[in-house]
């Protein structure tokens, strides 16, 4: 337990092991040598994971990015072929329909796209589907895709 | 207090099966029951026995969880494991069923008629709450999906006289919705319950609301309009809920239904451990931190979890329960003299 204690600090502690304050020993070589070679590993392995760490974020950002940009852009289709369909339609039930179309539109219109860390991405994004779905009952479609259990991306 | 609670009568409403809930008609003369047997059943009373008037069978294909008449009284929903939810039309002795409400993507926990009853909401494991509104046709439209809650919906009920919605939730929350714009949204958060919230219920005024939970507490929540006397912060134009009592240490299960008898006040609970109970406010306590008493503890109400306890709309002190054994039972409920 104390030895491998020892090792820890010499990790962390690579620098201040030098500065040796008064009736304490300096350090010997071994020990030396022990602390500086630990002191660059951690330092090289540091820089190698945190590398990594970036490359492995970035294609989970990407694919969740993705995932996101391709289920709302669905959507988006959706409900501009509705629009085009519903055009000449000038009934109560239609101006119901229209209303939720122009509503969801104007929702993936104000979705933050440029901003992933926007806090309530997905608080707007579960809004999206809401509204999504409330149209497909009013429309009395059939989604022909499933939103996953996981709540994020489609499975067509 | 042994006395306080008198069997009148038991049925076995779904034999060999479960009874998940009971509605009484606004009349207080019908009482619907549902169950693992997906059949509605009607009961009325002929001289001094509780009968079956009608068999609700052709509607859903599994388990029908919840049931909730309109508030005029013909007409009864249905809300069911099939993920669909129907509406049926009373003709006299008869039910048809006029429409079937399909959209959540799984098991349709709980339905409720608006007090106005031209607004139905559903809830479901989906994790979604769905306001419908009904035209003059009897025609549903959906007006709102609401993503709020983060796991398994698994009540719903709405304000006694706004339209004011509120929902429990695996996610150990409750969630009140308003119309904003064409839109519904949510507008207060309850968090306090340290497990899923079962079920809700509002006191006569709708001033405060009873959740009851898994954690085996009841809490009583009051609401709070912006600028209120008491100083409690509200944001906006939203009043604020505040948990102002917490029923602890009466039950040893999990709660699964709270009933606030709109006549007296008097408040019901159905427990896992088989029993009902019945506590009183202590009309001496501070409105801000009421205290409530027990006055009526029967731990063998039923053989097995009871399910739910409704009190009848009209008949002070008459209450109805029903369980996993598949039985409904009534009570007459006296409040102990002295209180």
């Amino acid at each position: 337990m104390a030895g491998s204690q020892d090792m820890f600090d010499a990790i962390v502690m690579a620098d201040e092991r030098w500065v040796v304050g008064p009736g304490q020993r300096l350090p010997s070589v071994a020990e030396a040598a022990r602390a500086w070679f630990h002191g660059e590993g951690y330092q090289e392995g540091y820089e190698e994971g945190n590398s990594l760490g970036i490359i492995e974020g970035r294609q989970y950002g990407t694919l969740h990015g993705a995932k996101i940009g391709s289920e709302i852009g669905c959507y988006q289709g959706f409900a501009f072929a509705w629009r085009c369909l519903l055009h000449s339609c000038t009934t109560e039930k239609d101006s119901k329909k229209m209303k939720a179309l122009e509503s969801l539109i104007g929702m993936i219109e104000k979705f933050p796209y440029d901003d992933p860390t926007y806090d309530k991405l997905h608080e707007d994004l579960d809004k999206i589907r809401g509204k999504f779905k409330q149209l497909c009952s009013l429309l009395n479609v059939q989604p022909d895709f499933k939103i996953s259990a996981e709540g994020s991306g489609l499975s067509f | 207090m042994k006395d306080s609670l008198v069997l009148l009568g038991r049925v076995p409403a779904h034999p060999d099966s479960r009874c998940w809930f009971l509605a009484w008609n606004p009349a207080g003369t019908l009482l619907a029951s549902c169950g693992g047997d997906r059949s509605v059943r009607i009961w009325g009373t002929e001289g001094d026995s509780w009968i079956c008037k009608s068999v609700l069978s052709e509607g859903h294909q599994r388990t029908v969880r919840k049931v909730a008449w309109s508030p005029c009284g013909n007409y009864l929903a249905s809300a069911s494991f099939d993920a669909t939810t129907c509406i049926w039309k009373k003709n006299q002795d008869d039910f048809e069923c006029v429409t079937t409400l399909e959209g959540h993507e799984n098991e349709v926990k709980s339905v409720a008629w608006a007090p106005s009853g031209n607004l139905l909401a559903t809830c479901s494991r989906d994790k979604s709450v769905w306001v419908w509104e009904v035209d003059e046709e009897d025609e549903y439209e959906c007006v709102s999906v609401l993503n709020s809650h983060t796991q398994d919906v698994k009540h719903v009920v709405w304000h006694p006289s706004q339209e004011l919605l509120a929902s429990a939730s695996y996610d150990d929350t409750v969630k009140l919705y308003r119309e904003e714009e064409d839109d519904w949204v949510c507008c207060a958060t309850l968090e306090g319950h340290e497990s899923t919230v079962w079920s809700l219920a509002f006191d006569p005024s709708g001033q405060r609301l009873a959740s009851c939970s898994d954690d085996r507490t009841v809490r009583i929540w009051r609401q709070y309009p912006p600028d209120n006397e008491q100083g409690v912060a509200c944001s906006g134009s939203d009043p604020s809920w505040k948990c102002i009592c917490t029923l602890s240490g009466f039950h040893s299960r999990t709660i699964y239904d709270v009933a606030w008898c709109q006549l007296t006040g008097a408040l019901a609970t159905a427990c896992g451990d088989d029993a009902i109970r019945v506590f009183e406010e202590d009309p001496s306590s501070d409105p801000q931190q009421p205290t409530f008493s027990l006055t009526a503890h029967l731990p063998q109400a039923h053989s097995q979890d009871v399910n739910c306890v409704a009190w009848n709309p009209k008949e002070q002190g008459l209450l109805a329960s029903c369980s996993d054994d598949g039985e409904v039972a009534f009570w007459k409920y006296q409040r102990p003299e002295g209180i």
